[in-house]
């Protein structure tokens, strides 16, 4: 499930697959790490083998498929900024450039660049933390003068909060909803009922109004064993407050999940020359066709690689 | 100087009499005026590009649309993965759509405000370096940096669902009360749940798939079974536009389109019971953008008879799409075909609805708003719906619309934040807080919303 430890076939020419010449043989590319697993800890994406075992080399092919996929132009390009515009010639001067953006115009990292010195940062008493404090914690009035434009951030004692800690109000237990919610025991009444229309849009029931701004308060009956509802409660204005204070996960972390249910499922299998269901497996490379016409035209590819 | 009539914090100068609103795009940029006293603000869709043809001639953003021949031009794009990486493009282009002094939308800085959507989730060194640039190079008079997704609230959501939508001349209103926004767009696809216009950031997901993702994926198709279209990736994303569509029933629509063993070809292989489409190219002479009609049989024997050494241009190159019609776009609700390890669109939802309070589902199921430019896909919004139907529990309502125009959604909703100047004010850094602050408070100013 690593894709870290295949890393070494990617560098290999013998292994380039058939049909795929094109794919150039770059190493390991940056944006294969975007493309890897998030590394939010989620107990749920780990440790659950794939129905689909893969070979490490199918795997190797498929991450270089993947990193394909994300090009920009098919061949590395360098597109440089027009010399006449450089040094504005010919334009209105914003004014004198600042060291700052000197820096910054003369950067060609890439966001993976950006991302690695962000990551080696490490630990989350890092400026990034500081730069995501809610703001409740800052004063009105800062307290602190930074210097405009100063490079780095302030490191500041204040930035504990880990970005890996989810906020206490949210559902710590990602428990599939569908348990979750019969587990309310909701009655039809209490929600837009399930019948055969559900799947119709009703655009004049919205379920809450638009444009009056406000969340409903609480109010003394709510807790009156007669009254109470049936639908989970809607949380409280403390409780929103949290959940809108939070401070966003990481470029990585907000990375969506594999879930368990999906890795579940056997992944589809697609005929390398058609696209139609992917039946009968190559024994030469391991690639799938549909049958044995595609097979064929298949095979002349794959012989003319691996020779026959 | 006196204060602006309806500000009692500040006697600092008056606010800026119009914003810039600009949803920087990997793709596009969405641009255009607006301020309490632009009656229909409009934006411009400016390609965010330095773009180089077969001649070696440079386009700047919006001068790519003087280009006639696409063919083999290339890209260079400051905005990567849905974040402004690239500051020396990015102010090349912006120096040419806005402060030139031909630039299309001119406009003097010191004078104007700015809106800036950013994509979730972005690396805080990116975000300093946005906002030093924003004051210290252009010198804009106030600025508000924030999510993308956050500024569809803006819009009137209800209106979406039920037609016909406010005229853009209202007066704005508060943002959404609650609100599930999926942006699907070029780099990426990210899910946010907003209250009161407000993101609650632990719960955006990203799918790492976006419409360049698509694009790709059928350029590699295409060229496996019929051209090589490996160096026109600007035409090949015309054909996606042009012809892929989401499928409500894949394993039919498969089935539609095999050919059958050999020696038994299925009867409905020809046409694919309709699915079967020819797309016309362009050769850049006589037809300077293709079209897509229904597979004509004998376009194949034309084809061949072409390849026999004919001069291109004597004839019609055309490629006939199948399965690629749907097998493309289905990456967005299964990410696993080509072996992308993440779930899609609808469990990213329901994934996201996983760290936020129970009470709160119900809300946000029946608002599922999608905008970006994959929204556009013909049976997108149909199949999202479909599979939050059967994911989501069974006594919620699920709802879930595209936006009037997905592809300005973000920048029409920075348009009427930007006319309610009390709301911006109180969001927006002036330049002279920059300048007494500094990049760090305005940027914990932004992260704190
Ligand atoms: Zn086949
Ligand atoms: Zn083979």
């Amino acid at each position: 499930m690593n894709f870290g430890v295949r890393e070494v076939a990617l560098n290999s020419r013998a292994n380039a697959a058939p049909g795929w010449a094109y794919v150039p043989d770059t190493g390991v590319n940056a944006s294969v790490t975007a493309l890897q697993p998030s590394s939010r800890k989620r107990a749920r994406n780990q440790h659950v083998a794939s129905h689909q075992e893969t070979t490490a080399k199918q795997d190797a092919k498929i991450l270089r498929e993947l990193v394909a996929l994300d090009r920009e132009n098919h061949r590395d390009v360098s597109i440089p900024v027009p010399i006449r515009h450089r040094d504005n010639a010919g334009r209105v001067s914003h004014g004198k450039v600042t060291p700052n953006v000197r820096k910054i115009l003369q950067s060609q990292k890439t966001f993976a660049n950006h991302l690695s010195d962000y990551e080696a940062l490490g630990s989350p008493l890092t400026a990034s933390t500081a730069l995501t404090q809610p703001s409740a914690t800052i004063p009105n009035t800062p307290a602190a003068r930074a210097t405009p434009g100063s490079g780095a951030p302030h490191l500041t004692s204040k930035g504990t909060r880990s970005h890996k800690k989810k906020d206490p109000t949210a559902v710590s237990t990602p428990t599939p909803l569908r348990k979750v919610f019969s587990a309310a025991q909701l009655t039809p009444a209490a929600v837009k009922s399930e019948s055969s229309t559900a799947d119709v849009p009703m655009p004049d029931a919205p379920i809450l109004s638009q444009g009056n701004g406000t969340i409903p308060a609480a109010h003394p009956l709510d807790k009156d064993p007669l009254l109470v509802s049936r639908i989970p409660g809607m949380p409280s204005q403390t409780e929103i407050d949290k959940l809108l204070a939070a401070p966003p996960l990481t470029y990585n972390e907000a990375r969506g999940p594999w879930v368990e249910e999906d890795m579940r499922k056997p992944v589809r299998q697609f005929c390398e020359i058609c696209g139609y269901w992917g039946r009968v497996r190559c024994t030469r490379c391991g690639g799938k066709v549909c049958a044995l016409e595609c097979l064929t035209t298949h095979q002349e590819e794959c012989f003319s690689r691996y020779g026959a | 100087m006196s204060p602006a009539h309806r500000r009692t914090k500040s006697s600092g100068p008056a606010p800026p009499a119009k914003t810039l609103v600009l949803d920087n795009g990997a793709y596009t940029i969405k641009a255009g005026f607006s301020g309490p006293g632009i009656k229909t603000p409009t934006p411009s869709i400016i390609p965010n590009c330095l773009a180089r043809d077969r001649d070696k001639k440079v386009y700047i953003g919006s001068s790519l649309s003087a280009c006639k021949d696409f063919s083999e031009i290339v890209f260079r794009r400051p905005v990567e993965k849905g974040y402004l990486v690239n500051w020396e493009a990015q102010k090349e282009i912006w120096e040419h759509e806005f402060f030139d002094a031909k630039a299309p939308l001119h406009c003097d800085p010191k004078e104007t405000g700015l809106i800036l959507a950013e994509a979730p989730n972005t690396l805080p060194a990116l975000q300093t370096f946005c906002d030093q640039v924003v004051f210290e190079e252009f010198g804009f008079a106030r600025y508000l940096r924030c999510l993308g997704p956050q500024l569809n609230a803006y819009n009137d959501i209800q209106s979406i669902f039920k037609p016909p939508a406010r005229s853009p001349d209202l007066t704005s209103i508060p943002p959404a009360e609650i609100l599930m926004l999926v942006d699907s767009s070029y780099s990426h696809t990210t899910v946010t749940p907003l209250l009161l216009g407000r993101p609650i950031q632990p719960a955006i997901r990203r799918l790492d798939v976006g419409g360049k993702l698509l694009t790709n994926y059928l350029t590699r198709l295409l060229s496996l079974r019929q051209y090589d279209m490996r160096n026109d990736t600007y035409l090949v994303n015309e054909i996606k536009e042009a012809t892929c569509y989401v499928s409500k029933d894949f394993k039919a629509d498969m089935e539609q389109t095999w050919k059958g063993p050999k020696g038994d070809r299925r009867a409905t292989y020809e046409t694919g019971g309709g699915i079967a489409k020819d797309y016309v190219l362009p050769d850049y002479h006589a037809l300077t953008k293709g079209f897509v009609r229904d597979h004509d049989p004998d376009a194949a024997t034309k084809l061949k008879e072409l390849t026999k050494g004919k001069p291109i241009g004597a004839s019609e190159d055309v490629l006939t799409l199948r399965n690629e019609r749907f097998t493309v776009p289905e990456l967005l609700f299964n990410p696993s075909d080509i072996g992308l390890r993440q779930s899609g669109i609808a469990q990213q939802i329901l994934d996201s609805l996983s760290t936020v309070p129970m009470g709160l589902w119900p809300g946000f199921l029946a608002n599922i708003i999608v905008v970006g430019g994959n929204a556009n896909i013909e049976g997108f919004i149909i199949r999202l719906q479909m599979e939050m139907r059967a994911l989501a529990p069974a006594e919620c309502f699920v709802r879930v619309a595209k936006a009037i125009d997905p592809i300005v959604s973000t920048w029409q909703g920075g348009a009427y934040l930007a006319r309610d100047e009390d709301q911006l004010a109180s969001l927006s850094v002036t330049k002279e807080q920059y300048e007494e602050y500094g990049s760090a408070w305005v940027a914990r100013k932004f992260g704190g919303r």
